[in-house]
């Protein structure tokens, strides 16, 4: 069985997880509204009530690969001042779903 | 019907409602008149996840107790002869003991411990050795070479029993005094991989293997083994903890590999909560209170670690919980006051911003602008009476000196930095502030302390560098993490007039957020090669690593303290308005409902 449910949902605010469900299964976010959520009945159930639409990994992974590629675009647009500004802007890396 | 009354001699409490729970109240049964439940508040007993062992293997022998435990020897697939000692939360090594083995008896503690008997490279063995802490020496051989026995005991009053000397099962008990073994009484059932418990004098041993699978219990009492209660399953290569009258048995194999935990209570054993891994061949300690098992045989050789815990308190742990969301999208913010009365201001949304917006617990709403649009300044204080200092000043690209003080509506500039900078940290009070670090044509190891009205030079930090974290007082400050031109993980502590070094963060990065005090800070998110949301708990000496949080970011609003904490905002691929609170674990005493059976 897989580790994990991949999904994309929108963040409403208070009370979208509860403390209470991070107790009970893995849950993480990532650029584009991607959720990474455990396999368990909870975890699934979760992202049912949240309205996610559920992804495979792969289609997890390229909706975070095409928001990183557009900020890597914005970085790399920049003058050079700010890009050499410690600490404020650094040019995004990727990001790999677990 | 046999009533309370005629049991226990005496009536049921009746109770409109549960009395005050604390230990005093333990065992204690009463009537909840308001919910029409018979109530007691009993021991809750579980078992819990440990740090694993850095070498996955089985047949190791086992000392100490559940924050201070051994684990030495036993075969991963050759015998080795790693020692490694646990804190009650992960394992370190220690000195390799001289003659590997497996299937050997352990006893005493984590600093004065005993290993003899085993099964060597090509033959059982006699030998002893005695642990310091560090290193092993040899100690008196055993009598009769042997592999599967148990022990109990101390290092100078050891007890060996059971095993098999590779031919068959033996029932040779043998007595250590710290140099030399003796013959003691033998078992009434011979037999190889019992479980035992106990002192030399009252020991306790139990199932293990005859000519098949056995659940017998033997009592020892120095000079003679007599018949206790039988365990409920019959196994072998067991676990066991605590003592004659109250031991604790775990693990094994009865017909598969066994999570099956029983307390014994001098005459009985009783099952309790089993724990998560299935094996045998694992090692144990502690006490029927606090126990611990470690390593085994899972179908291969296991590294897991579970710690039992008998008590009447339930510790809930510690999460992050999503908060509503901020009005600005943006990152680069400074943070100041509680989880239920936070403040974030300034930062960089499409553009940079002064906006400031006050946070209740629920919902985030506009407070009064900032005189000038920046980005990462340092925030102290309270939502009522907050501190926003420094920053960058993207629209004249210039470094900002500014100090503003918020009275709950409107900011008031009151006196400069005397180091205008960018990223500063922060600590203290709108009245009793400190800013430290940050960047000005390079990092800065510059402190300067706030009295309400003007800034004053503190003692630098021992390692100047921008986009830290910080929490505490101006006279108990923290100051961790951060860039030089590389990310740090170093921590400082600050006593109103210098900066000592502190335990660096597990997770080294910048960026980050902090809240607390000095000695109970807490530090999340930032950005390592990636924004993370790495949680990590400081004591005053060291940090701890928490639940992270849901969004991995950086450059976010910070406010709260270590068992409350409050995230607004932050960056990750793109500026987020994500908030969570951070709730520290906490344990609460609950009491049960009775039912008949």
């Amino acid at each position: 069985m897989a580790l994990f449910i991949y999904g994309t949902a929108i963040n409403t605010g208070k009370n979208f997880f509860t403390a209470e469900d991070r107790r009970n299964f893995f849950l993480r976010s990532y650029p584009g509204n991607v959720w990474v959520v455990g396999n368990s009945e909870k975890g699934a159930l979760w992202l049912a009530e949240k309205n996610g639409v559920e992804k495979t990994k792969a289609e997890a992974q390229a909706i975070v690969d095409a928001e990183v590629t557009a900020a890597q675009a914005v970085y790399d647009a920049l003058p050079e001042d700010q890009k050499n500004r410690p600490g404020f802007n650094q040019r995004p890396t990727a990001i790999t779903l677990p | 019907m046999t009533t309370y009354n005629e049991l226990a001699g005496f009536r049921v409490n009746y109770l409109s409602a549960d009395p005050t729970l604390n230990s005093g109240n333990e065992g204690q049964v009463w009537y909840n008149s308001t919910t029409g439940k018979l109530r007691s508040l009993v021991q809750i007993k579980s078992w819990a996840a440990g740090g694993s062992l850095s070498t996955a293997r089985r047949a190791l022998g086992g000392a100490g107790t559940q924050t201070e435990g051994l684990g030495f020897s036993g075969f991963t697939t050759v015998n080795v002869a790693n020692t490694e000692e646990y804190n009650g939360s992960s394992w370190t090594a220690g000195g390799n003991i001289g003659t590997a083995r497996r299937y050997l008896g352990g006893c005493g503690t984590q600093t004065v411990a005993l290993g003899f008997g085993g099964q060597g490279a090509t033959a059982v063995s006699n030998a002893t050795e005695e642990y310091d802490g560090s290193a092993w020496t040899g100690g008196g051989n055993l009598t009769t070479a042997r592999n599967g026995l148990a022990g109990c005991g101390i290092q100078t009053l050891a007890l060996a029993f059971g095993g098999y000397n590779g031919t068959a099962a033996v029932a040779n008990t043998e007595e250590y005094d710290g140099s030399s073994w003796t013959a003691g009484g033998n078992l009434t059932t011979a037999r190889y991989n019992p479980g035992g418990a106990g002192t030399q004098t009252l020991a306790l041993g139990f199932g293990g293997y005859s000519t098949a699978n056995t659940n017998v219990t033997e009592e020892y009492n120095g000079t003679s083994w007599t018949a206790g209660g039988n365990l409920n399953t019959t196994r072998r290569s067991s676990a066991a903890g605590g003592t004659q009258t109250a031991a604790l048995g775990f693990g094994g194999y009865s017909t598969t590999f066994s999570t099956t935990t029983e307390q014994y209570d001098g005459s009985a054993w009783s099952n309790t909560s089993n724990m998560a891994t299935a094996r045998t061949g694992l090692a144990g300690c502690g006490t029927i209170q606090a126990g611990l098992a470690f390593g085994g045989n899972t179908g291969s050789v296991s590294a897991a670690t579970e710690e039992f815990t008998s008590s009447i308190n339930v510790t809930t742990a510690a999460a992050w919980a999503s908060g509503g969301n901020m009005g600005t999208t943006r990152r680069a913010m400074g943070g100041a006051g509680t989880q239920t009365a936070g403040l974030a201001l300034a930062g960089y949304s499409t553009n940079y911003v002064n906006a400031t917006e006050e946070y209740d617990g629920s919902a985030w709403t506009a407070g009064g602008n900032l005189a000038q649009q920046k980005t990462n300044p340092g925030g102290a204080g309270t939502q009522t009476a907050g501190l926003c200092f420094g920053g960058y000043l993207g629209l004249t690209a210039t470094n900002s000196s500014e100090t503003q003080e918020y009275d709950g509506s409107a900011w008031t500039t009151t006196g400069n930095l005397g180091t205008a900078r960018d990223q500063p940290s922060n600590a203290g009070t709108q009245t009793a502030g400190l800013g430290f670090g940050g960047y000005t044509t390079a990092v800065t190891n510059a402190t300067e302390e706030y009295d309400g009205s003007t800034w004053t030079a503190g003692g630098n930090m021992g390692t100047a560098r921008t986009n830290l974290g910080g929490c505490g007082l101006q006279t108990a400050g923290l100051a961790f993490g951060g860039r030089t031109t590389v990310n740090v993980a170093n921590t400082e502590e600050y006593d109103g007039s210098a900066w000592t070094s502190g335990g660096n963060l597990n997770t080294t990065r910048e960026a980050l957020g902090g809240s607390g005090l000095q000695t109970a800070g807490i530090a999340f998110g930032g950005l390592t090669t990636v924004a993370t949301g790495a949680t990590e708990q400081y004591d005053g000496t060291s940090w701890t690593n928490t639940t992270s949080m849901s969004t991995a970011r950086r450059d976010f609003a910070d406010a709260g303290n270590s068992s409350s904490s409050l995230v607004g905002g932050g960056y990750i691929a793109a500026n987020t308005n994500a908030t969570e609170e951070f709730t520290g674990s906490f344990v609460t005493t609950t009491a049960s409902n009775l039912t008949t059976s």
